[in-house]
């Protein structure tokens, strides 16, 4: 039988969940909210988080109850912040990291760090895992998503333990004590989930994008790109990625490249897509050689030499081929029976191989691309005839070429007769190419698509730095890619279960005067007891609704159709004029934000009934959603329309919105997360904003680290906040720029981290070799 | 499924560089280089415990080779040193020792990692814009036309390598051989583009280097046996030749993914044979007189061949194929049948040789850019660094035609340029300072740890405990016997300074190199009598130099950036 030990570890010591080396620093259990302290780097530091298993128990289970596993997934971010913060920003340090074959590996990418730390810990495996997916999206922030990730957790831990202490009186048992905090931190998750689908992208639609600027040059309808901007941004980036002597040259490297690649204006989607897809095939790394040699060359640079070169000046026809050119004796499933004639047949095979290269020459065709080895009588053949060739292409070489030109593969014919070679294109130039004394094949492609061909030759002392530079390039290209993508914002005001204890609403604010329409009214001075049904009820009306919609063809009418459902024309003179060009706003929206200004609540609920509440109305949410879905399709293509249920709203965030870096975004965001906190009457809302408000500050604050007098944090924060309080343009003293999109992606990707392991509850750590999984019937016979 | 182990998590550790070890193996590293520096550097004996032939050398290339670091960061550095030695063969010791000189010199002073590395930069870019300025007076312009300096060069190259153990007449003869192989493999006609060829390295150990030999064409080495069977070789005035890379032997080639059946009574052996005497008979008949295959002929081909008077030479060897069909003007054969009469070369005379205890057969052609450099030397470990060498020489020749300059060697340019940055900090600090945000005091500082860690180069070149000194004139380098007097008349002392270009009597003031020095303008603009009429000059080749500067820096700016280091323990 298989023993079962549970272990309830109540106090679990940093000692005891970090193993023996690490090193935390003793954290006061009631550290102010604010300023966030940073954690101090250590002299040594061994991230042995987790002590393995021995072998020689096998068949133990141990579960390991997480007191809260906030709490230890606090100490573990913290290590983990020591680490990446050293990498952080302008100011950044480099990380070696040694691979177990003896390479050396260079970083700064946040990504990198953590997967070469080999992590044991469960929850440290969790939080990387979660950044590695936020990576395959964005390309960027994975230090950020650490240290924002650790803030957070702070917070929530501060705000944790004086509720404890308040609450919670000494004398109860402590195992129902967990199960209480269990409850607790489901109860916080939800609460982050909420704001995540609801509050954030409100805000980031309403208060936030005012401030956005864009990287195109122009307001007008062709998007073209402005290349200072560009530079301004990937400068940025490249602060982040690569040694602070190397940043300027490679953003510079990266943003000629570009432009030169770029064949029209508009087609620069297709130029990062492209370059994207086949970035290996589009690079070439030379070691030994300073940095400084890195430069861009025009065509494509294959990775390999010629078979047979064959000077030819002019513009060369080229062939590709898949297959051998040489006829073999037999091929696969088939039979050759030899008799007598050995030597006819070899004769046949030589003359039908001559037939086909001299072929290929009177056709014109200069140099012959083949993804298979050739035999040595056709590379002979193709000498004697003045054809070049270049064999063993590897498959995304040949589909990046024929992506390129157009070109598909020639197809040998099965009759020896003459007849067209329609399969061909033109290549300006086709020549060795010598990098470092190994010889490369350089071919001047000609485009068809807005690509036009060219190949960043990097060059470093040694390999590691030229693999941290062709990561940092690839990463760019990624967030790029997501920065030219629109980003839909999606939120709700949910105003049922804001009015469940309203008895009557008093309208205080200027506006009182309106007239509000009934149906508005009407919704939310809904009493109590109905909301949940009335709510459904109207949801699914709302659901048919849309779906009537999203039928319609013509915007006009849809717009019309709209009309008689929302409020007429009750647009306050003084909310979000600036906004005019991003979104046409729903009046019944503000409205009811207005409305919800003076309310108080007056009834503290208990914490169970309050939990219960929030999963009815997160079922809601649910419901909504669905509902929403159908809608997408005609607000994504006509850019920026309200849908207009009351409780459902959709925006997007325009491609290639950016905002000055150096904590821009954080200060905004927490800016404008403070005043809502403020109005917010749910103390878990409250508390959850105000939790996200100061951890986001921890980002800046690491920034400006080692910045003193004017530039320290401090001042850049005081005067920023003046700033906005007083309606003036926040004057930055950084030039570079950074991807919104990419910022708001960060956000939602650490909440839902921080969901996922505030959920968790217990951490069952098994101490045996996995065992092989087996059809899920055959298991339950057995 | 096999054994499936979990990962061990990696180790990490902060500031590297701050770590008492790391420093000290640091320092260990940077003694094994610098004591290797230079014609009069020591030489050191590598030997596995476990293994493997004894190694003595001085060179970067075959030290570090043989020599297993461990630590991450000696990894970076010896990495970086090797790339920089197979980019361009030499200066690998100057970077590397340039590198951890910068490092230990700027660990001392305890500024941010940022401001050095900034300043780092900027420094180095003062030094490459100056080397590469007209102005630059330790360049010299490389006169194709006369071929003293490019002897120079070589010689220098030669004797800085001091486990060839070679004489001062055995280095002059090597120096010349190595600059005839090189001036063989320019092609005489050249079109728009120069298509360098080839000097092929062929050993021969025991002899005396004085035996070493450079002839135009290939050595073939045969055995004595089958060069009897060759001999005697008719004469004419052009040998045909039919070079094959397609295997003689008979086997049968890919025969494609199906099955091949033979039918009884049908002998393949024999149809393949008769398919090779057809060759040969068609060879016999389009009058050729040599076949030379890469991989083996058939016996009995072998034999059809010789009975008609057609030597035959098989397993040639992938490596020499393609000096071959230069030397010859064909085109490899790939094909067993018939053979288009375009695809036979010929050469001008085919002669056998016999060198010590080795026979060869000599093809020399009409006119082509291939040489064989015939090297010997006393023993192995002697003649495989005269080897590496020799290669050296030949690739920094090679570089030097591309960019037509050398510098001036012997540890001048070093101190030159130290001299050089100084005054330019000195008196022009805000050019730099413009944009950084970085102190005077600051830049002062990183500034004599730069210029100092080159000078310290220069001075590593001196092993024997004597003085050394620069000029206050020039900036050149100059080093003084050990043991002087007290009380010392200068110029009587030195003689000439390290490059040779400027002799002690020319009125100068001296001061110790490692004495601070005081700011002075370094007399730029080489005077070109000067250094037309010194016949004797020690030289560097400019690209090498230049690239190893840079790699220098950029490597010591990496090591100094490190704040972590995680180690994977799998």
């Amino acid at each position: 039988m298989e023993r079962l030990s549970l272990v309830t570890e109540q106090q679990v010591t940093p000692e005891g969940a970090l193993g023996k080396e690490a090193q935390l620093p003793p954290r006061a259990a009631s550290s102010p909210p604010l300023p966030l302290p940073s954690a101090t780097p250590r002299s040594f530091l061994a991230v042995r988080v987790f002590h393995r298993p021995r072998p020689e128990a096998p068949r133990t289970l141990r579960a390991m109850a997480a007191v809260g596993s906030a709490k230890v997934a606090l100490q573990v971010a913290e290590v983990l912040e020591t680490i990446v913060s050293c990498c952080v920003g302008p100011e950044g340090r480099q990380v070696l990291c040694t691979k177990p074959t003896g390479e050396v590996l260079i970083s700064r990418d946040g990504g990198c760090l953590l997967e070469a730390l080999h992590l044991e810990h469960p929850i440290a495996r969790m939080v990387v895992a979660c950044v590695s997916s936020h990576l395959r999206k964005t390309g960027d922030g994975a230090k950020t998503f650490i240290i924002f990730l650790c803030h957070l957790l702070r917070g929530l831990h501060t705000i944790t333990e004086k509720e404890q202490d308040s609450l919670i009186s000494k004398n109860i048992q402590t195992y129902r004590r967990h199960w209480k905090n269990c409850c607790q931190w489901k109860f916080i998750s939800q609460a982050l989930l909420m704001f995540q689908t609801q509050i954030l992208d409100y805000i980031m639609d309403h208060y936030l994008s005012k401030h956005f600027l864009s990287i195109f040059s122009s307001s007008t309808k062709e998007r073209t790109l402005c290349r200072s901007s560009l530079e301004l941004l990937l400068e940025a980036y490249f602060c982040g990625r690569v040694g602070r002597n190397n940043h300027n040259f490679i953003s510079q490297l990266m943003c000629n490249y570009f432009f030169k690649c770029m064949a029209c204006e508009s087609g620069f989607e297709e130029v990062f897509d492209l370059v994207d897809d086949y970035f290996v095939e589009l690079n070439v790394g030379v070691t030994g050689l300073p940095v400084s040699d890195s430069r861009i060359v025009a065509g494509l640079v294959l990775h390999r030499d010629f078979s047979v070169y064959c000077p030819a000046d002019g513009d060369i026809r080229i062939v590709i081929v898949t297959e051998t050119i040489q006829p073999l004796f037999s091929t696969s499933g088939s039979e050759f029976i030899l008799e007598a004639q050995f030597q006819t047949s070899q004769f046949w095979i030589m003359g039908r191989t001559k037939a086909i290269m001299t072929h290929l020459q009177s056709q014109n065709v200069k140099l012959l691309l083949s993804s298979v080895k050739q035999p040595e009588l056709v590379i002979y053949y193709a000498g004697l005839n003045g054809i070049s060739v270049v064999e063993c292409l590897s498959p995304e070489e040949l589909s990046l070429i024929q992506r390129i030109m157009g070109l598909s593969p020639f197809i040998l014919p099965q009759a020896s007769s003459q007849y067209e070679i329609c399969n061909t294109a033109l290549v300006k130039f086709c020549k060795p190419l010598i990098l470092r004394s190994k010889r490369y094949v350089h071919l001047g492609l000609i485009s068809t698509c807005s690509f036009i061909p060219h190949c960043i030759v990097l060059c470093g002392p040694v390999q590691g730095l030229v693999e941290q530079h062709e990561d940092a390039l690839r990463g760019a290209f990624k967030m790029l890619r997501q920065l030219f993508k629109d980003l839909d914002l999606n939120y709700m005001i949910q105003t049922s279960d804001q009015n469940h204890t309203s008895s009557p609403l008093t309208c205080k604010n200027s506006r009182e005067s309106n007239p509000l329409p009934e149906s508005v009214n009407g919704l939310i001075q809904r009493p109590y007891q109905g909301t949940i049904v009335k709510s459904k009820g109207k949801l699914a009306k709302t659901q048919t609704y849309l779906k009537v919609c999203s039928n319609l063809v013509d915007p006009s009418i849809e717009l019309e159709t709209y009309t008689p459902c929302s409020t007429p024309k009750v647009i306050p003179a003084d909310t979000y004029q600036t906004d005019e060009t991003l979104r046409c706003l729903s009046p019944t929206k503000t409205s009811i934000i207005d409305d919800n200004e003076p309310f108080i609540e007056s009834n503290s609920a208990n914490s169970i009934a309050e939990n219960t509440r929030i999963e009815i109305s997160y079922k809601n949410l649910q419901v909504t959603k669905i509902a929403g879905r159908g809608n997408i399709l005609p607000v994504r293509e006509k850019s920026l329309e309200m849908c207009s249920s009351q409780s459902y709203y959709c925006s997007i965030l325009p491609a290639g919105c950016v905002l000055p870096v150096g904590g821009n975004f954080e200060i905004l965001l927490h800016y404008y997360l403070l005043n809502y906190a403020r109005k917010c009457q749910q103390s878990e809302e409250t508390m959850v904003s105000m939790i996200i408000a100061n951890a986001l500050l921890g980002i800046p604050q690491m920034l400006y680290k080692s910045k003193k007098g004017k530039d320290s944090f401090s001042q850049i924060y005081i005067r920023t906040l003046h700033a906005l309080q007083t309606n003036q343009p926040i004057v930055s003293s950084q030039t570079g720029l950074e991807s919104v999109a990419g910022k708001y992606q960060l956000l939602t990707s650490v909440l839902q981290c921080l969901t996922k392991i505030l959920t968790i509850d217990l951490v069952i750590n098994i101490k045996r070799q996995p065992q092989e999984m087996y059809d899920q019937d055959s298991e339950e016979e057995v | 499924m096999s054994r499936l182990e979990a990962k061990k998590p990696s180790l990490c550790k902060s500031e590297p560089l701050t770590n008492e070890r790391v420093r000290a193996t640091l320092c260990v590293l940077k003694g094994i280089l610098t004591s290797s520096y230079g014609p009069s550097g020591r030489l050191k004996q590598v030997h596995n415990g476990l293994g493997g032939c004894v190694c003595t050398t001085s060179q970067s290339s075959a030290l570090l080779s043989n020599l297993p670091v461990t630590h991450p960061i000696l990894k970076i550095l010896t990495t970086s040193m090797q790339n920089h030695v197979s980019c361009f063969s030499d200066c690998g010791l100057f970077m590397a020792i340039l590198c951890c000189n910068l490092i230990e010199n700027v660990q001392r002073l305890g500024l941010t990692p940022t401001t050095v590395i900034k300043l780092n930069q900027h420094l180095l870019r003062l030094c490459t814009s100056y080397l590469k300025s007209e102005s630059c007076a330790c360049r010299v312009l490389v006169d194709f036309s006369s071929p003293q300096r490019l002897l120079c060069l070589v010689r220098s190259i030669v004797t800085s390598k001091p486990a060839c153990m070679l004489t001062r007449e055995e280095t002059d003869h090597i120096s010349a051989l190595v600059l005839r192989a090189f001036l063989l493999t320019i092609p005489e006609n050249a079109k728009d583009r120069l298509i360098l060829g080839k000097s092929i390295i062929v050993p021969l150990k025991g002899q005396r280097v004085l035996d070493s030999t450079v002839f135009p064409g290939i050595l073939i080495e045969v055995s004595e046996v089958q060069l009897m069977k060759i001999l005697p070789i008719k004469k004419s005035d052009a040998f045909k030749v039919a070079l094959f890379c397609a295997s003689l032997s008979g086997d049968l080639s890919d025969t494609g993914d199906g099955t091949v059946v033979v039918s009884s009574g049908v002998s393949l052996e024999n149809a393949v044979l008769e398919q090779l005497l057809n060759l040969g008979r068609q060879l016999v008949s389009d009058h050729v007189d040599l076949v030379m295959c890469q991989k083996v002929i058939h016996p009995s081909l072998k034999q059809f061949l010789s009975v008609h008077r057609v030597i035959a030479v098989d397993r040639v060897g992938v490596a020499l194929m393609e000096p071959l069909s230069k030397v010859t003007g064909t085109q490899p054969i790939g094909s067993l049948g018939s053979i288009s009469p375009s695809s036979y070369g010929s050469v001008k005379d085919l002669c056998p040789a016999k060198f010590g205890f080795k026979h060869f057969l000599h093809l020399i052609p009409n006119e082509a850019t291939i040489c064989s450099l015939l090297l010997c030397n006393r023993n192995d470990t002697a003649w495989d660094e005269l080897k590496l060498t020799c290669q050296t020489a030949l690739h920094v020749l090679q570089l030097t035609i591309k960019e037509p300059y050398v510098l001036l060697g012997g540890g001048c340019t070093e101190t030159h340029l130290a001299a050089y940055i100084r005054h330019k900090t000195c008196n022009e600090p805000e050019s730099i300072l413009k944009d950084d945000g970085c102190t005077q005091t600051e830049l002062q500082l990183i500034t004599e740890a730069f210029c100092s860690a080159l000078e310290s180069v220069a001075g590593s070149l001196e092993h024997d405990g004597g003085e050394v000194l620069t000029d206050m004139k020039y900036g050149h380098f100059w080093s003084a016997q050990a043991e002087s007097p007290s009380v010392v008349h200068w110029p009587d002392l030195l003689s000439r300074c390290g490059c040779g270009l400027h002799n002690s009597q020319e009125e100068l003031r001296w001061s110790f190199l490692k004495t601070t020095q005081h700011p002075f303008a370094p007399q730029t603009c080489l005077p070109h009598e000067a250094t037309g009429s010194a016949n004797n000059l020690t030289l560097d080749c400019f690209t090498a130099k230049l690239s190893g500067l840079q790699v220098a820096v950029e490597t010591a700016n990496l090591i100094l950036d490190l704040s972590y280091i995680i180690e994977d323990k799998n």
